[in-house]
């Protein structure tokens, strides 16, 4: 049998994604980021996100294929994000990948852009496999994930109140650092002391959720007392002291989730996985275990159409049928298909 | 020429196949969150009706609106799906365009409507000539009340068609020199024989350049109230 030809198409969010998987390999992975457009505001707006998507995925889906070298008619399966995400957007890059995949005469499969986060290691660390604990950390979702096979998915616990990115987000855009304040809060630190302030460690009672309301507020009151007595704020020790604190609330969850399963693989997906001294805290808890590591390089964390066509390929060998009456599903729950 | 022609501009969804300047087949729904499931799987009817292969298209016919903006993304985003993978023009119309096509009247000035949401319609004036309409004036958006004190003002016979519903009761009641009638939604049999001539004439615009007609910026309100605060920004 020939090898599967796969387009990925993602859009629940602000990147327009679109990238050709064959035979398990990225042989394109072009993604048309509204960063820039966004900023303006703040923040992603979820209409001029969805207006974006329509204005760009024609012609990011034919650089796609272009670049990886392969005509419309030899695409086997089209695959693009069902949900979870924003409505308007995931509508746009869902319709055209059916009608695309109906034109073709190719398979289309709906995916989970969750199990498309999770499935991401695989391309480039090849003892990825279950059993793993996977950490889900991005402007939109924070989980622990056990994936105790292939397919197979128990959200252990997860974010009570903001997503890890989210307050990175929102935490830079109250620094000065303007938006998205997750790369700006990484850059800083750089610069900055991590021991500088001890903002809290938010740890309820369960060992794998976490929450990030009281950082927030603590980082403005400490913000404030600085300010009031008439100091320099010194914006890159509260980058840096920010940036540990939510990086260690994180580590922990994951870990003691990695520990509880008896897990013998890590690893992570979405765009706070980026984050470099997260990457490093997980990969120092992670030799301190002997368990492997598999993150994903740093444009496959953040959305990318790749990891949907893979997700979209593994649907298809695991049996899920091709359908054509399929709806997007904004709120979708990793495991619930329909 | 084989054209594949599709409306979702309005709580309404239809597809139809046309040939020669005649119908093969059409379905239609109407639905206004149904946008998405139904576009496909009536293709995928209209096709067998039709007995097309799927590679016989050779153009596509989308309404861009103004309209229901989830919906007019699911039409083009659609007909940008079946564009790329047979490498065929995608030929916009106008959803205001499409309804005034077929008010058939002799003499009242045409004002199709399609309910923009948040209080407010989109509408245009047209006048009928022999075999067709012109349109006469811009598309805009207006509060119902505002359509009304219009009409009033312009003193001449109109005829209001399309989604009139929106207008509410009392403009449906108390509006003079005006007459209410069909079409009431947009459909893809009527986009299709607009686009007809455009596609014969050859000046199909490039698909990069086809997009949605919103007549209204995006709602850039982004929820900050759970973290208001001067900040250091
Ligand atoms: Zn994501």
């Amino acid at each position: 049998m020939a090898e599967p030809v796969i387009l990925g198409i993602e859009t629940s969010c602000d990147e327009t994604g679109l990238a050709v998987v064959v035979g398990g390999q990225i042989r394109s992975n072009v993604v048309g980021s509204q960063v820039e457009i966004h900023a303006r505001f703040g923040g992603v707006v979820p209409e001029v996100a969805a207006r974006a998507h329509v204005e760009s995925i024609k012609s990011l889906a034919h650089r796609a294929l272009a670049e990886a070298e392969v005509h419309p008619d030899d695409v086997t399966a089209v695959a693009a994000t069902q949900g979870p995400g924003l409505a308007g957007s995931l509508v746009v890059g869902y319709s055209f990948g059916k009608a695309m995949a109906w034109t073709l005469g190719a398979d289309f499969v709906g995916v989970d852009h969750m199990e498309g986060h999770l499935l991401a290691p695989m391309f480039q660390h090849e003892g990825y496999e279950p059993p793993a604990v996977v950490l889900l950390a991005s402007g939109g979702h924070s989980q622990i994930v056990h994936m105790p096979a292939w397919g197979t998915y128990n959200l252990m616990g997860g974010t009570i109140d903001d997503a890890a990115g989210e307050a990175f987000d929102k935490l830079g855009r109250y620094l000065g650092l303007g938006f998205p304040g997750g790369p700006a809060i990484d850059q800083l630190s750089s610069e900055g002391d991590r021991a500088a302030v001890q903002f809290p460690r938010a740890l309820p009672d369960s060992p794998f959720d976490f929450s990030f309301s009281g950082l927030k507020t603590s980082v403005v009151n400490w913000v404030r007392k600085s300010r009031d007595s008439g100091e320099d704020v010194p914006v890159a020790d509260v980058a840096a002291s920010v940036q540990e604190a939510i990086v260690d609330v994180l580590v922990a969850k994951t870990f003691n989730a990695v520990d509880e399963t008896g897990s013998r693989t890590v690893a992570g997906g979405g765009g706070v996985l980026a984050n470099r001294r997260l990457r490093d805290r997980m990969a120092e808890e992670a030799a301190k275990r002997n368990v492997q590591l598999a993150l994903p390089s740093p444009d496959l964390c953040t959305d990318n159409g790749a990891m949907i066509a893979l997700a979209g390929q593994l649907a298809l060998q695991w049996g899920r049928p091709s359908v054509w009456t399929g709806d997007i599903d904004a709120g979708k729950r990793l495991g619930h298909d329909h | 020429m084989r054209i594949v022609a599709i409306d979702t501009a309005t709580a309404a969804s239809s597809v139809c196949l046309g040939e020669d300047r005649g119908i093969k087949a059409m379905a239609s729904r109407v639905d206004r969150r149904g946008h998405v499931p139904f576009l496909v799987p009536a293709l995928e009817f209209c096709f067998a009706q039709a007995g097309w292969k799927r590679s016989d298209i050779d153009a596509v016919v989308v309404d861009v609106g103004p309209g229901l903006f989830t919906g007019i993304r699911a039409g083009l985003a659609t007909a940008q799906g079946i564009a790329a993978a047979a490498g065929v023009p995608i030929v916009p119309v106008n959803a205001l365009d499409v309804l005034a096509l077929r008010a058939s009247t002799g003499r009242r000035e045409i004002w199709p409507i399609v309910d923009a949401r948040r209080g407010q319609i989109a509408t245009a004036p047209y006048r009928p000539l022999p075999g067709g309409v012109v349109r006469e004036g811009p598309v805009q958006l207006m509060k119902p009340d505002e359509f009304q004190a219009h009409l009033a003002a312009r003193q001449s016979d109109a005829l209001v068609v399309g989604d009139y519903q929106a207008l509410g009761e009392h403009v449906l009641h108390d509006t003079r020199h005006v007459k209410f009638g069909r079409p009431r939604y947009p459909t893809a049999d009527l986009g299709m024989e607009l686009a007809v001539s455009t596609l014969e004439s050859g000046e199909v615009p490039l698909a990069d350049d086809v997009r949605p007609l919103y007549l209204r910026e995006a709602d850039v309100a982004i929820n900050w109230t759970d973290f208001r605060s001067e900040g250091l920004a």
